[in-house]
């Protein structure tokens, strides 16, 4: 793999038009995977999920370079009907449409032609491939005192010509002070076996509210990893939704860091998966001044031999007073194959706090399924309602309740 | 309407009901009395098609082997269970159930599903009849509900299905005064020439307001003695230990 990396990434540079900065801070990042790899179960945040090994069984030949001169034509089709929303269209790793047609001119501003920061990527070998790799980088500013008017989609689409591919993207959202943004991401992949790579970073100054929701509905055989960095200031609330369910892996990774007092964190987060899925969502939340909040409601229901792993943290930092920390999770398994893996992680350093955590995980009641069997129910019917009955309450913490609307739908929650 | 004959359940080889015969006619009500542990609430599991018995026998239920239907198909057939503890189910609106329940019903027995207007309409009617606090129908099913709120609930479920045979897994039990006669209007009003019901008790308090046509002394799996409701006010004198 190495030669094919090499020989792909001298490729990107002499074909592209990188800036001398640029280039150099790509080839340090370059080299870091290099040394590094994709990572393995050896690493405590991979424990659960040996990517290497996921790549390696699933995708043969990866190859890193992805031609990205010519437009790909977008199928209209996928686009979320009944829902008025702004667009930012990626197909196969290329962007393809800038659509802000609700929203004032002059409020919001979008570059792409930025200069790699040296960002801490020493660690997260992911985040060197996707510096290395990453050939525009956008960076998307909403003006003070401005909340968008509809939400903006950012579909993540590959279509079939696209084989075993890796896809490195790269976009950074910052809210100035006191402004809005309601984000969904959304992806319909009709590729196989690529790795799709994305590292978002999102900075949220004070007063800001930052509403993501991360929708993996579509069923596809894609691995992928999606970082997802967020910096909050005083009074700011960032709420995250996934809905984890279409993609053969797929590792969220939220890092979500409360610098402000008074700033709010919520993750909330379902999985659903059958066959041999395996889903990850991993969280590091760090207190890191006094009063500061965050919740985490993890629920996930398991099917035929797929597996699902929350890895939960909450850091609380030594002047953290006052910090409020919940997370919890539960999985319906069933069957006997399936597998939850739970990892709560607490390590708190200031003594006035309040967090708490828990985790459980069983089959379906059958007498629940009896019982409403003996309302006339057949045993689908049943196990259906029970289901959705287990998963309505992560999606109720849906604040937007016409994204929320979009989600049952999509999940046939509507009642 | 109903025919047991000589059924037998075993339950991990232990026997829970051997040699019990009852005919229920269509009309009729009858109560099973029964001392802690003689079998009642395997009976009414059986005939609403619990799984987990070893059973030999014949249930006949309007001339239809029970054993050759599935617990839902019993549901559309008419039969209907009072459960002694109903369940709790997250996440499930109660209305949304009701609905789900009765259209499931209608829709096996051919007839036009209720759209939402005149659902609620019904269950309206029904909830006011059995002093059911409506605003409840809107929160989770049996979620937060008192223990006398979850047995009203399941009245209200059997007066909204309307079906031919209903069994009252000691639906009494739990109850004040005030609400056991609320559920025993209720079963009242449904009593009808077509309508049969099977009261499982172990007391006598309830036929004060329910008035059956027979009593049967369920002991050790098998009925010992049947009569007329005299036979209940015989039973509450004596206590179970010293009949025979």
């Amino acid at each position: 793999m190495i030669e094919q990396l090499k020989i792909d990434f001298e490729k990107l540079i002499k074909n592209s038009n990188f800036s001398k900065k640029n280039v150099e801070i790509k080839r340090k990042s370059f080299h870091n995977f290099i040394e590094k790899g994709f990572p393995n179960r050896r690493e405590e945040n991979w424990k659960f999920s040996d990517l290497n090994q996921i790549i390696s069984k699933n995708i043969k030949n990866l190859s890193f370079y992805n031609d990205l001169s010519k437009p790909n034509k977008i199928d209209q089709s996928i686009f979320i009907d009944g829902l008025e929303h702004n667009k930012l269209v990626f197909v196969n790793g290329r962007i393809e449409k800038i659509e802000f047609d609700y929203e004032e001119k002059n409020k919001i501003e979008i570059l792409d032609d930025l200069v790699l920061e040296k960002s801490n990527d020493d660690n997260n070998s992911l985040l060197s491939l996707n510096n290395a790799f990453v050939s525009k980088y956008f960076k998307l500013i909403v003006k003070k005192n401005y909340s968008l008017q509809k939400p903006l989609v950012i579909y993540n689409i590959t279509n079939k010509d696209l084989v075993s591919k890796s896809i490195n993207l790269k976009v950074d959202i910052f809210l100035e002070e006191n402004s809005s943004l309601k984000l969904v991401d959304f992806s319909d992949d009709k590729s196989n076996t690529n790795f799709i790579n994305v590292n978002y970073s999102f900075d949220l100054q004070k007063y800001s509210i930052l509403k993501n929701y991360k929708i993996d509905n579509n069923s596809n055989n894609n691995i992928k990893y999606y970082f997802n960095y967020i910096s909050q200031e005083i009074n700011s609330v960032s709420e995250i939704f996934l809905l984890s369910s279409g993609s053969e892996f797929i590792k969220n990774e939220i890092n979500c860091n409360l610098r402000g007092k008074y700033s709010s964190a919520f993750v909330n987060g379902i999985f659903i998966l059958n066959k041999k899925k395996h889903h990850e969502i991993k969280t590091n939340i760090n207190h890191l001044v006094e009063n500061t909040k965050s919740y985490q409601l993890i629920k996930g229901v398991l099917e035929d031999t797929s597996k699902a792993v929350y890895q939960g943290k909450i850091f609380v930092d030594s002047k953290a007073q006052r910090t409020n920390g919940y997370q919890l999770s539960k999985a319906i398994l069933l069957n006997d194959n399936t597998e939850f893996n739970a990892k709560p992680e607490l390590e708190i350093y200031a003594d006035d706090v309040k967090c708490s955590h828990g985790s459980a995980s069983g089959s379906l009641n059958e007498d629940s399924i009896f019982y409403l069997m003996s309302r006339g129910l057949n045993y689908n019917e049943a196990k259906k309602l029970l289901i959705n009955g287990f998963l309505l309450d992560v999606v109720e913490k849906i604040t937007d309740s016409e994204i929320k609307n979009l989600i049952k739908n999509i999940m046939s929650l509507k009642q | 309407m109903l025919k047991i004959k000589n059924l037998k359940a075993d339950i991990e080889s232990k026997s829970i009901l051997n040699n019990f015969n009852l005919e229920i006619k269509p009309g009729e009500v009858h109560a099973i009395m029964g001392p802690n542990g003689s079998g009642k609430s395997t009976l009414s599991n059986i005939l609403s098609g619990k799984k987990g018995y070893d059973i030999s026998g014949e249930i006949l239920f309007e001339n239809k082997n029970l054993f050759e239907l599935e617990t839902e198909e019993r549901a559309h057939k008419g039969i209907f269970l009072a459960f002694q503890y109903p369940l709790e189910i997250p996440g499930v609106n109660t209305n949304i159930f009701l609905k789900t329940s009765l259209n499931a019903i209608r829709k096996a027995r051919g007839e036009k599903e209720l759209d939402a207007i005149e659902f609620l309409k019904l269950v309206k009617l029904k909830a006011k009849e059995l002093k059911f606090d409506e605003e409840k129908l809107n929160r989770q099913l049996n979620v937060g509900f008192s223990g006398g709120e979850k047995k009203k609930n399941e009245i209200l479920q059997m007066s909204i299905l309307n079906p031919k045979l209903s069994i009252l897994d000691e639906t009494d039990s739990g109850l004040d005064i005030d609400a056991l006669k609320i559920v025993a209007d209720g079963v009242n009003s449904l009593r009808k020439k077509d309508n049969s019901f099977l009261i499982i008790t172990h007391y006598q308090r309830l036929l004060d307001y329910i008035k059956p046509d027979y009593v049967h002394v369920l002991m050790k799996g098998k009925i010992i003695k049947s009569g007329g409701a005299e036979l209940a006010l015989e039973l509450e004198n004596k206590g179970y230990e010293n009949f025979n």
